[in-house]
C-alpha cells in the first residue's frame, strides 16, 4: 500500500504524487508541465518553486540555498497534499 | 588591520562573521560555522577534470567549415568567456582571502578559484586545436571595445574593495590620502564595498556565461563543435557551483544568519545591488547584438538569445530576493537544458563516438596547411 498525495500546480493542474516513484519534478514532467530546472541535483537552484502549501521532503540535501516559502523539486518528493507555484 | 597568514589569537569560527572577523588561523573542517561551503567544495572537487581529457581535435574541421558570421561568434564568445576567467581565476583570491574569517569559506574560495584556472586552461585548449597560434585571439582580448566594455564593469567592484582593503591592513579606519586622494576608509565603508562586489561576482557568475553557452549548445544541435561543447558543460557545471556559492553569501547576510550588519547593509544597497544586476542583463543583450552582427546562425538569433537572458535574469534575481523583473517566463531555448543536467556530463548520447572523449591525449600539431585559407 502506497501513500500519495494531491498536489496542485499553478493553480491549474492537480496531480496525484507517489514519493516513492521519483522527484516532484519528474512527476510535473508526467504530468507534460512546462518546468524549469538544470542541474536536477539540488545544485543550481533553477528549479525553484513557491510552496504555497504544505511540506516537502529532500531526498537529497540541496546545495542551493532554499528561501523560506520555496522548495527545489528536483531533489525532493511531497511529505504531504501540497500547492505550487513553478 | 594588518594580514596575518597565522593569526596567533586563540578564536572561534564557529562564532565568526563569514568576512571582516579575525583572519583565520587553523584550517580545520571539522567543525563549521555555514557548513554549506564544506558541502560545495566536496561537490566541486567531485567534478574535477582536465580540458586534456577532452578530444577537440575534430573541432578544427567543422570550424573550418563555419561561415564567416559563425566564425565570429564562436571566436568572439571564447574571447569573452576568457576574459570571466581571467578574472575569476584570481580576484576572489585577491579580494575575498584577506578578509575572509571562517575556514570553510576560506577554503571554499580557493577551490572556486583553482577551477576557474581549468576554465582558462581550457580555452587554451581548445584555441590551440584551431589556431596554429592563437595569439591574435587572446590578444584581441584586450583591445576589443567590446570585451574593453564588460571587463570595466567586472572588475571595478574587485577592484575597489582590493584597493580599500589594502588601505585599511596598512593604515585602519580613517582619511588617507592617497596621490592627493582622501579616502574615508570605515568598517561601514569597507562592508558596502564587499556587498556591492559580491553582488557583481553574482550577477556575473549568474547571467555573464549564458550567451555564450547558448551559441556552442546551438552548435552541438547541429552535431559540431562537439569537443568544445563537451568541455563548456563542464565549466557550465562548475559555474552553477559558484552561481550558488554567491547566492549562499548574499541570502545568508539578508536573512540575518550571518553578520547582523551586513543585513542591514544589504538593505539599505538593495537599488544598487539590483541596477549592479540590471546592468549585466543589458550587457549581455548587447552582447548578442554584437554576435549577430554579421548575421546569425541556425537556431539562435539576437531575439531569442535576449529573451533567455530575461529568462534566466528572472530565475536568478528571485532567487536573491529580487522580483522577477521581466515577462519571460517560459524557457524560449528548452533544448539548452539536457547540456545543463548535472547527470549528462558525464553519459550524453552524443558520447556514442567516445572517440571525443579520450583520457589524456591530444594532439595539438597543426600545420599552415591544415588550416588553409580562411581569415581571423
Ligand atoms: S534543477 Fe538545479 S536545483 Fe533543481
Ligand atoms: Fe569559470
Ligand atoms: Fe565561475
Amino acid at each position: 500500500m502506497t501513500t500519495t498525495f494531491r498536489v496542485k500546480v499553478n493553480g491549474q493542474h492537480e496531480l496525484t504524487v507517489d514519493p516513492s516513484e521519483g522527484t516532484l519534478l519528474e512527476a510535473m514532467e508526467a504530468a507534460n508541465i512546462d518546468t524549469h530546472y538544470h542541474c536536477r541535483d539540488g545544485f543550481c537552484g533553477a528549479c525553484r518553486t513557491k510552496l504555497v502549501s504544505g511540506d516537502v521532503y529532500y531526498i537529497n540535501e540541496p546545495l542551493a540555498f532554499v528561501r523560506p516559502g520555496d522548495c527545489l523539486p528536483c531533489c525532493c518528493v511531497p511529505a504531504s497534499d501540497l500547492d505550487l507555484d513553478h | 588591520m594588518s594580514y596575518s597568514t597565522f593569526n596567533k589569537n586563540q578564536i572561534n569560527p564557529l562564532t565568526e562573521p563569514m568576512f571582516f572577523g579575525n583572519s583565520v588561523n587553523v584550517a580545520r573542517y571539522d567543525q563549521q560555522k555555514h557548513s554549506i561551503f564544506e558541502k560545495l567544495i566536496e561537490k566541486q572537487i567531485s567534478f574535477f577534470w582536465r580540458p586534456e581529457e577532452v578530444d577537440v581535435s575534430r573541432d578544427r574541421v567543422d570550424f573550418n567549415n563555419l561561415t564567416s558570421a559563425e566564425k565570429h561568434i564562436f571566436i568572439s564568445n571564447l574571447k569573452y568567456q576568457t576574459l570571466l576567467d581571467s578574472v575569476q581565476g584570481r580576484s576572489p583570491n585577491i579580494a575575498l582571502l584577506p578578509i575572509v574569517s571562517i575556514p570553510e569559506l576560506e577554503t571554499w574560495i580557493e577551490t572556486w578559484s583553482f577551477f576557474e584556472t581549468i576554465h582558462s586552461r581550457s580555452y587554451t585548449h581548445i584555441l590551440r586545436n584551431l589556431f596554429t597560434d592563437p595569439s591574435e585571439v587572446f590578444e584581441d582580448i584586450v583591445i576589443n571595445e567590446e570585451i574593453q566594455k564588460r571587463a570595466n564593469d567586472i572588475s571595478q567592484y574587485y577592484d575597489d574593495l582590493i584597493f580599500y582593503t589594502q588601505l585599511w591592513q596598512t593604515h585602519g579606519e580613517g582619511e588617507i590620502e592617497v596621490h592627493g586622494e582622501v579616502h574615508n576608509v570605515t568598517m561601514r565603508e569597507l562592508k558596502k564595498k564587499l556587498f556591492l562586489c559580491i553582488n557583481s561576482v553574482n550577477a556575473l557568475e549568474a547571467i555573464r556565461f549564458y550567451v555564450s553557452f547558448a551559441c556552442t549548445f546551438a552548435f552541438a544541435e547541429r552535431d559540431l563543435m562537439e569537443g568544445n561543447s563537451k568541455i563548456i558543460r563542464l565549466i557550465a557545471r562548475d559555474e552553477n557551483l559558484h552561481l550558488v556559492s554567491t547566492q549562499q553569501i548574499l541570502n545568508l547576510w539578508q536573512y540575518g544568519s550571518d553578520d547582523p550588519e551586513m543585513k542591514e547593509i544589504a538593505e539599505e544597497l538593495r537599488e544598487e545591488a539590483l541596477a549592479i544586476f540590471m546592468k549585466a542583463v543589458e550587457q549581455e543583450k548587447e552582447w548578442a547584438h554584437y554576435l549577430f552582427r554579421d548575421g546569425s546562425m541556425i537556431g539562435l538569433n539576437e531575439e531569442i538569445l535576449c529573451q533567455y537572458v530575461e529568462y534566466i535574469a528572472n530565475l536568478r534575481m528571485e532567487a536573491i530576493g529580487f522580483d522577477a523583473p521581466f515577462k519571460q517566463r517560459s524557457n524560449p531555448l528548452p533544448w539548452m537544458n539536457k547540456y545543463l543536467v548535472s547527470d549528462n556530463v558525464q553519459v550524453a548520447p552524443q558520447e556514442a563516438e567516445i572517440s571525443s572523449y579520450l583520457v589524456g591525449q591530444i594532439d595539438s600539431q597543426v600545420s599552415a596547411s591544415d588550416l588553409g585559407d580562411f581569415d581571423l
